[in-house]
């Protein structure tokens, strides 16, 4: 690896070393977060939308209630704002639990937060991401909501009632028609919360995880000390541009993936066009 | 005197209390979003028109841009464009003499604002355009109009009553993007949002609850009035189409109905 890193940095007359040292190899390892969380922010979305399209379409009012409200509220105020309030309000209340055992009442009624020091939670990187995971999928949960109740509602009334007429019950029909059907209606949309969601991913910075856009930072930043590396000036318009044309890329391949997605569930599909 | 008691009489006047103290910032968020809709919208228009073009060379200039701005985060747009204005700061801004101005964040952020929702909306009206009737298309060309009538008279009005739900849409969004402008630019001295003041407070006396709720009120509100405003518009584009349907759910009239794409 060494030697084809000098070699190529002979032929080209550039230093490629600079581009695989240590810093940078962590860099490129940091890539992790963004696509894990943009991974399990998906699943977590599409599972809170289900549930949220299902709320809303519940014959239970105070459910449907909860449904509506759910989807209005977070599509009223901006995502940054759920996605500091959720792992603040999720910290303070696992806290609270703490301060029950761990405070006199003395201490709890003193109005200070955290009421005593033994009910501090220390929060690590991992646990922050797990949260912020949890934030993505309530945000973009709700998005998904949307799209997968239109989509619910799409589904021909026709062929539910040839469903039903079979002597189906309500539940195969719900699950083997509607819901098997509403995905092709869906698609579409869901492949834009998707997009929305990924371009969410760079926001992990502001939970102090150390992804793509901290470290980019941190690299570009001015280094006049020979000892701590390649001595060069303020480099970061470097790094950003990089991490602009990274999300470009992948945008360009997650269009791939749905127009391919796209193709094989409308196979055997009677639609329209 | 228990917390529970001291929680009941003070409820509502920290809320008061906060909604005072937000207010002031909220109004950065508004400067932020009415800066960028003015320059945003007729370079939102040119685009679209430029990427409808035959020209391939327009069209995929014009198409290229809005893909690269659709296609990546604000936040690192904001961080991009802020870290090059840097750049160029030794050698061009300050001998010029305009460095305060090029990097104070209340140019930068609508600027960068400016660029990514003219993308985002050149694509809502480049798809209202290719909407638009080729029936009245066709008969204005057979009555003689000259290209420049033909826009003026058939395409810019449908294409603006196509696409203005879209719009609303769009500038809600942006008023929310404008949340993400001080996590990427230097805040200086007490010109701070709504985020960064609702941050602030909850250093203070960690009430996570109260801050961010109070914030997110004002985040609401003013994407109601959005709402309200722009369905006056579209009610105003609408008005010659108002006999055509029935009185009641007449053509013009905008449901309160969130598009949730953006």
């Amino acid at each position: 690896m060494e030697g084809l890193i000098t070699s190529l940095s002979e032929l080209t007359g550039t230093n490629l070393s600079y581009l695989f040292n240590g810093k940078h190899l962590a860099w490129y390892a940091s890539v992790r977060f963004t696509i894990l969380a943009a991974f399990f922010g998906a699943v977590l979305a599409l599972l809170f939308g289900m549930l949220g399209a299902s709320a809303k379409r519940s014959s239970f009012a105070p459910f449907r209630w909860f449904g509506s409200g759910y989807i209005t509220m977070v599509r009223g105020v901006p995502d940054v704002l759920f996605f500091l309030f959720f792992p603040l309000a999720f910290e303070q209340f696992v806290e609270y639990l703490f301060s029950l055992n761990a405070c006199t009442v003395a201490e709890r009624a003193s109005g200070k937060w955290p009421p005593c020091n033994a009910a501090q939670w220390y929060l690590s990187t991992s646990e922050y991401f797990v949260m912020a995971c949890v934030s993505l999928g309530l945000v973009y949960g709700a998005f998904a909501a949307n799209v997968i109740h239109g989509a619910m509602r799409a589904v021909p009334e026709s062929q539910l009632e040839a469903a039903r007429a079979y002597g189906f019950t309500k539940r195969q029909v719900y699950w083997h028609f509607q819901v098997r059907q509403m995905w092709i209606y869906a698609l579409p949309g869901l492949s834009n919360v998707w997009m929305l969601l990924l371009k969410a991913t760079a926001l992990l910075s502001l939970l102090q995880i150390a992804d793509i856009v901290q470290w980019a930072g941190k690299l570009g930043a001015a280094n006049y000390f020979p000892a701590a590396g390649l001595v060069h000036g303020d480099w970061r318009w470097r790094y950003y541009i990089v991490l602009f044309l990274f999300y470009i890329l992948l945008t360009f391949l997650s269009e791939l993936f749905f127009r391919k997605l796209q193709k094989r569930a409308s196979r055997g599909m009677a639609l329209d066009q | 005197m228990n917390i529970e008691s001291i929680v009941a009489t003070h409820w509502l006047s920290a809320v008061v209390n906060d909604v005072i103290i937000l207010f002031k910032p909220a109004l950065f968020n508004i400067y932020f979003a009415l800066a960028s809709i003015p320059l945003g919208f007729p370079l939102a228009i040119g685009l679209a028109l430029m990427k409808n073009s035959r020209s391939r060379l327009w069209s995929s200039f014009a198409g290229g841009f809005i893909y690269a701005f659709r296609g990546s985060p604000l936040f690192i747009q904001l961080f991009m464009f802020y870290s090059i204005a840097l750049a160029f700061n030794q050698t061009l801004w300050k001998p010029l003499g305009i460095d305060d101005f090029v990097l104070h964040p209340l140019f930068l952020g609508p600027f960068v604002l400016i660029l990514n929702t003219s993308a985002y909306a050149a694509e809502i009206f480049y798809g209202a355009i290719r909407a638009v009737p080729k029936g009245q298309l066709e008969a204005a060309r057979a009555v003689g109009m000259s290209r420049s009538q033909v826009f003026r008279s058939v395409t810019w009005p449908n294409m603006l009553r196509l696409a203005w739900p879209a719009y609303t849409n769009e500038v809600v969004f942006l008023f929310h993007a404008t949340a993400l402008v001080y996590f990427t630019l230097p805040v200086i001295n007490e010109q701070k949002d709504l985020m960064n003041k609702a941050g602030e407070l909850f250093e203070k006396d960690y009430n996570v609850f109260l801050h961010f709720s109070v914030a997110a009120g004002y985040f609401l509100l003013i994407s109601i009035l959005i709402f309200f405003l722009f369905g006056l518009v579209y009610k105003a584009l609408n008005k010659h189409l108002q006999h055509l349907s029935d009185s009641t759910d007449g053509a013009g009239k905008m449901k309160f109905r969130p598009n949730y794409m953006r």
